[in-house]
């Protein structure tokens, strides 16, 4: 049905499968449910995917191949080949050289790597468009009709089924009556310089800096190749009374690495670290990434994860739209898959986050002091929190039987 | 709600409004002061402090 925007009326277009939001997992949702054969439209709020970047930008090695996308040196910027954790009292434990780092991993420019992700869904067959903002839905027979705003123009588009992928704001999930959405205890509030000047003492590594220093959270530097580093970190804003942007600035002044160093871009952005919403479907919908809460709680990273879940998404879209069944129990196919790839992960993550956030300066340093002397054959995030285990007795109580 | 004119648009605030109130176009950023409750969530997790209740 379409009518004469020119006459007050409202264009609607009709498609299989509308994925709001072209972050990764959007974007990644978006080309599979056209791979698998749905008519897909992509919107995107913005005038330019990928910009700006609310992300750290740092993805594992593994988890690429795993969703079969070879790293393209256009936005894999740098290669990581180990960690530097840093106490409250300087104390550092180094993990690199020769410890075997199935994490490893690289630092993303987002801004070209987002755009290469949508432009895949594009090839695959998806319609894209860009400066399109999805302002309310409605159900409507077999499916749902999004409102839709472009430069001032109104028009709607209506799908059988809609994939949310709106990032941490997920309007659309609590349109649809998911309940999406972050409590304030469970959002990192992020702040980030891309700088250069940096000075680290091993360019080839990321560096994570804990304590009272990023109330909640963790302060980081991930190196981007010569001097050039995203400086950052992220609190728990209900943890503190100042902001993170003045955490970020007292990080930046003390921190040997960043003493020289210049700020060319500040990025801001929430990151829900409360673990996977219990519901991530229901008639007609499906969420993704941060809108689902797709986000590993204890590092913040949500890349990957969000994008595996994405391809979950778009693949059982598909499957749906060819079944011709878009019911809540056809896909709910969809959240049994994320909670058997992801679930019992995050969830283990999420009680190390807690425990790790309720401890104090003088304790982290004691963990660091103790790791000294611990021998590492590989790091990844388990085998940390498994050698943590082992040297704090508080941990092992805490944490002893998830690991 | 004011919104300081240093606002980033980073969505955050309209994450953890618990109704659901915020609209973040990518220049503009929406309030339904109508509906809001003064809770004052937005402004507490603001990065960057640049919401104010009016």
């Amino acid at each position: 049905m379409i009518m004469d925007n020119k006459i007050g009326l409202i264009v609607m277009i009709e498609t299989d499968v509308l994925v709001i939001g072209a972050g990764p997992a959007g974007s990644t949702a978006a080309k599979h449910a056209a791979l698998g054969g749905a008519k897909v439209i992509l919107v995107e709020k913005k005038s330019e995917i990928g910009a700006p970047k609310r992300c750290a930008e740092g993805v594992s090695k593994e988890g690429l191949k795993l969703l079969g996308i070879e790293p393209d040196p256009r936005w894999a910027v740098k290669e990581i080949d180990g960690i530097r954790l840093v106490a409250p009292n300087g104390t550092d434990v180094w993990l690199n050289d020769e410890i075997k780092l199935p994490e490893a991993g690289y630092i993303l420019e987002r801004k070209v790597f987002d755009k290469f992700m949508a432009m895949d869904a594009g090839r695959a067959g998806a319609d894209i468009k860009i400066k399109t903002l999805a302002k309310g839905m409605r159900k409507e027979g077999s499916g749902y009709v999004v409102t839709c705003e472009t430069m001032g123009e109104l028009f709607e588009i209506k799908a059988k089924i809609i994939i949310a992928a709106d990032g941490p704001e997920s309007h659309v999930g609590r349109w649809a009556g998911i309940k999406t959405g972050t409590k304030a205890k469970n959002m990192e509030s992020g702040v980030q310089f891309e700088m250069c000047n940096v000075e680290m003492e091993d360019p080839d590594v990321l560096e994570f800096y804990f304590g009272s220093l990023a109330p909640g959270g963790y302060a980081w530097i991930f190196p981007k190749g010569n001097d050039i580093a995203n400086v950052g970190l992220a609190v728990i804003a209900t943890e503190t009374d100042k902001t993170a942007y003045q955490y970020l600035l007292d990080f930046v002044d003390n921190c040997p690495a960043t003493k020289n160093a210049k700020a060319v871009e500040l990025n801001i952005g929430g990151d829900p670290v409360g673990g996977m919403i219990k519901q991530m479907s229901d008639d007609n919908v499906l969420v993704v990434g941060d809108a689902a809460g797709q986000v590993n709680p204890l590092t913040g990273g949500g890349i990957i994860s969000g994008m595996t879940c994405g391809m979950f998404a778009g693949k059982v879209a598909a499957e749906a739209i060819t079944e011709k069944d878009y019911s809540a129990k056809r896909l709910s196919a969809y959240d049994k898959k994320c909670q058997e790839e992801l679930g019992s992960k995050l969830n283990k993550y999420l009680k190390v986050k807690d425990y790790l956030s309720s401890l104090s300066d003088s304790e982290l340093d004691s963990i660091a002091d103790a790791f000294q002397n611990v021998e590492f054959e590989e790091i990844s995030t388990t085998e940390l929190i498994k050698k943590l285990i082992k040297v704090s007795p508080k941990a092992l109580l805490k944490l002893g039987k998830l690991f | 709600m004011i919104v300081k004119e240093w606002c980033m648009y980073c969505g955050e605030c309209a994450g953890v409004c618990p109704r659901n109130l915020i609209e973040v176009k990518e220049t503009v950023l929406v309030f339904d002061d109508e509906q809001c409750k003064e809770c004052e969530i937005c402004v507490k997790c603001c990065p960057i402090d640049a919401l104010e209740k009016n």
